[in-house]
């Protein structure tokens, strides 16, 4: 199979899915003559024209509220939003008329739209652009949030969140960019809400998303010199959520610790806690159920204490050694 | 309203102080900020200055008396207020007598020892500070912090703290908790340390059957001990090979029954089927001389006659009395013998010679009804061989695949493969099974 990187595999399944279906579109800032903030729409201006790439002004409300207008009205709009952080911006539409629509009409009105937006820290943009938001969109019924971390997985969801019939938001972290992963050749997709073991093992599981799916892959091998057996459990879709998946992965293993970046409160660790608690896999647990996450700050411009607000690797192999002696 | 002067509180964990000076009397006008007292704590001295301005009124702790900090010594009183205006306030002598009161009413009797402060909390916090043990003389707010902390805890639901998994361990394989330690923090309970308490447990229960059975060692007898040499030595020196063959005695059983029915007639007992075993296979060891032979020095001796052991169980063990030249005795004679031994062996009665020098073992479980079985080679023979039970059982009679049911024994022959191939053991076993199945000839010739 090609290697090829996560931006490519993006790219691959804009151009792939522009070229199946006419009615999909592209909608956001700099995504044509510049190729996109982060370089993921460079090129398709020149294929598919001003009438499937349409430019925007700075205006987040009107990239999103017209993609919103597009679906309703049949189309296949994706919107990008630059950066994730501007999701504030366009909860009105987003929440509060693309997710509802379908339900107060009675399923007779659908919104297909997707909405593309890079997130995370690492790349020294600061409080207002490095922010990882996921969890405000997985408290909205009627949206679906998708946060891939390979370029396979990648490419396979974001085909499958295009021929949704529902808005889905489509969370690509800013440094998987450059990660490269093999891809194969031609049309492939992968369902939503199915989550994905990235490392089979037996002592912990680790529940991750995006960057720290590799973070974690990364720790796992560390402490596997030590005989820690960890198992890396990707959800992939957020919401909805493969909770059997993640019990199933927790009655096997009896331990449990979940990372992500975004902000500890209210993040999306809990949910996943939450949702343990509820199931069999509770009989199992053999240790208190921990989460690493972004500390609750908004993340800092100064390069070590941006490091330090989200978990780094050293953090979860310091978690999983403490998980698994039996510290907590 | 005059203003309280408070004492106060100079470090986190102080408690008291001793007034060491009044720079000012009751009626001075004081201005805010201007020293008035110096105090005393463990460590120094220091100037406590008025909180207001005003005319100083109502000291309440004189010099060299202990005050609890945080508590009004004094009053300030504003323009135009007089000693009226005053507040009525407990007085150090006001306490005292409280804390005697307190003391005579106390169920026990037993005073109450406390520090103001701690009064104080007691009082903020309504609780009796007779419940609150001390761990000096007096009663400390340390003291009050560590009953308080006490009498909030939680009690919890479940005694021991387990794991949800060691939870389900332990109610799966019946472990109770408590019994647990555990190994997690806090003394938690992790579901290895229930699993391994179910192993201990599992452990401990062949234990107690050992003890059960432990009552008294059983000392080997002297015949015990030398069947296991014996048994131990031949098992582990001679390769034992194993045939087995099946004999239809229905016919053997016909001139049994018309030997019996002479027998009778003349007086003599009856013939048992090891009787009649020890003849024929006397008979057919004369043709087979490997089968009544023995290995010593790299050579094979072989027997000019057949000397046949028979097996008898005893109820401490096992002893074999011999037929001796069995191959020249008439049947009613082997019967005799057979008979004759086998009480003798019974009795305890067999001479040395009476079980020395045989040259092949027959042993018969068959009055248990074993079907067949393997024994182990009686040294320094080379064979040994195991009757079954006799049993009607269905059989092909010929070779039209007719079913008779016929009464069938199975032999078992051990034998030495140092000396005997299976072909030759082969031989043996046809050729005795043959005769068994055809016994006339055999029977009348002796």
């Amino acid at each position: 199979m090609p290697e090829i990187t996560f931006r490519q595999a993006i790219h691959d399944a804009l151009v792939e899915e522009m070229r199946r279906d006419s009615s999909v579109f592209l909608i956001g800032e700099d995504i044509g003559t510049y190729g996109g903030a982060f370089g993921v729409t460079a090129g398709i201006l020149d294929e598919f024209g001003r009438d499937r790439v349409w430019e925007t002004p700075i205006s987040e409300e009107t990239i999103v509220g017209s993609a919103v207008g597009a679906a309703i009205v049949g189309m296949k709009p994706i919107a990008e939003i630059m950066f994730m952080d501007f999701l504030t911006l366009v909860l009105d539409p987003l929440a509060n008329q693309a997710a509802k629509v379908r339900y107060m009409f009675g399923g007779k009105a659908t919104v297909p739209m997707v909405v593309r937006m890079p997130s995370g820290s690492g790349t020294g943009a600061a409080a207002h652009h490095s922010q990882s938001l996921e969890t405000i969109l997985m408290h909205i019924p009627g949206l679906k949030v998708v946060a891939p971390s390979t370029p396979y997985d990648a490419k396979g969801l974001l085909l499958s969140a295009i021929r949704d019939p529902n808005p889905v938001c489509f969370v690509e972290h800013k440094l998987l960019y450059k990660t490269k992963g093999e891809v194969p050749n031609g049309e492939y997709t992968i369902p939503l809400g199915v989550a994905d073991i990235k490392r089979e093992g037996t002592d912990l599981t680790i529940v991750t998303s995006e960057i720290m799916v590799h973070k974690s892959l990364s720790a796992a091998e560390d402490v596997s010199k030590e005989g820690i057996s960890v198992e890396i459990l990707d959800p992939r879709t957020l919401l909805p959520l493969d909770v059997d998946t993640i019990t199933n992965s927790v009655m096997k293993t009896g331990r449990l610790l979940v990372v992500h970046e975004a902000v500890k409160t209210a993040g999306w660790a809990g949910e996943i806690m939450a949702s343990v608690s509820e199931s069999p896999a509770w009989d199992y647990l053999d240790a208190p159920m921990r989460r690493l996450t972004g500390k609750d700050v908004p993340i800092p411009y100064n390069r070590f204490l941006e490091r330090a607000a989200v978990p780094q690797e050293e953090d979860i192999v310091r978690e999983i050694q403490a998980i698994v002696s039996n510290q907590y | 309203m005059p203003i309280p002067f408070i004492m106060p509180k100079m470090d986190m964990d102080q408690e008291e102080v001793v007034i060491d000076q009044w720079l000012k009397n009751e009626g001075d006008t004081v201005e805010k900020g201007e020293p008035v007292i110096i105090v005393e704590t463990d460590k120094i001295t220091s100037e406590i200055e008025a909180p207001a301005e005003g005319k100083l009124a109502r000291i309440l702790y004189k010099e060299n008396q202990v005050v609890p900090v945080t508590q009004v010594v004094a009053f300030i009183l504003k323009e135009g207020e007089t000693e009226a205006d005053l507040p009525h306030v407990e007085t150090a002598d006001d306490e005292t007598q409280q804390d005697t009161h307190q003391s005579k009413s106390a169920i026990e009797g037993k005073p109450i020892s406390a520090t103001s402060l701690a009064k104080r909390i007691a009082e903020t916090e309504g609780f009796d500070l007779r419940e609150v043990p001390a761990v000096g003389e007096k009663i400390t707010k340390e003291d009050i912090d560590a009953y308080l902390q006490t009498r909030c805890k939680i009690k919890p639901r479940v005694e021991s703290p387990a794991t949800p998994a060691a939870r389900r361990f332990a109610l799966a394989h019946n472990v109770d908790l408590k019994t647990v330690e555990g190994s997690g923090p806090r003394k938690r309970v992790q579901a290895s340390d229930v699993l391994n308490a179910v192993q201990q447990m599992s452990h401990k229960t062949p234990d107690r059957q050992s003890t059960a059975t432990k009552l008294e060692p059983l000392q080997l007898t002297s015949m015990r001990r030398r069947i296991a040499e014996r048994l131990t030595a031949s098992y582990q020196n001679i390769p034992h090979i194993f045939l087995t063959v099946e004999v239809d005695i229905s016919r053997a059983e016909k001139v049994r029954k018309q030997l019996n029915q002479k027998a009778s007639t003349k007086g003599f007992p009856n013939i048992s089927i090891t009787t009649y075993l020890v003849k024929v296979i006397s008979v057919c060891l004369m043709r087979h001389p490997f089968l009544n032979a023995y290995l010593k020095d790299e050579r094979i001796h072989f027997w000019e006659d057949a000397h046949i052991g028979i097996a008898t169980a005893l109820e401490d063990g096992l002893i074999v009395p011999v037929i001796h030249k069995a191959n020249k005795l008439s049947i009613h004679e082997i019967n005799r013998q057979v008979k004759t031994l086998s009480q003798k062996a019974h009795e305890g009665s067999l001479s040395r010679e009476e079980i020395q020098g045989g040259t092949f073992t027959i042993s018969n479980l068959g009055m248990y009804g074993i079907n067949s079985f393997t024994s182990i080679i009686n040294q320094p023979q080379s064979a040994i061989l195991s009757v079954g039970a006799i049993k009607r059982r269905p059989v092909v009679v010929d070779d039209e695949d007719s079913i008779n049911v016929r009464p069938l024994m199975n032999l078992t022959l051990a034998a030495d493969h140092r000396i005997i191939d299976g072909a030759i053991a082969a031989h043996f076993l046809v050729d005795l099974k043959d005769l068994l199945e055809d016994p006339e000839g055999v029977i009348n010739s002796g």
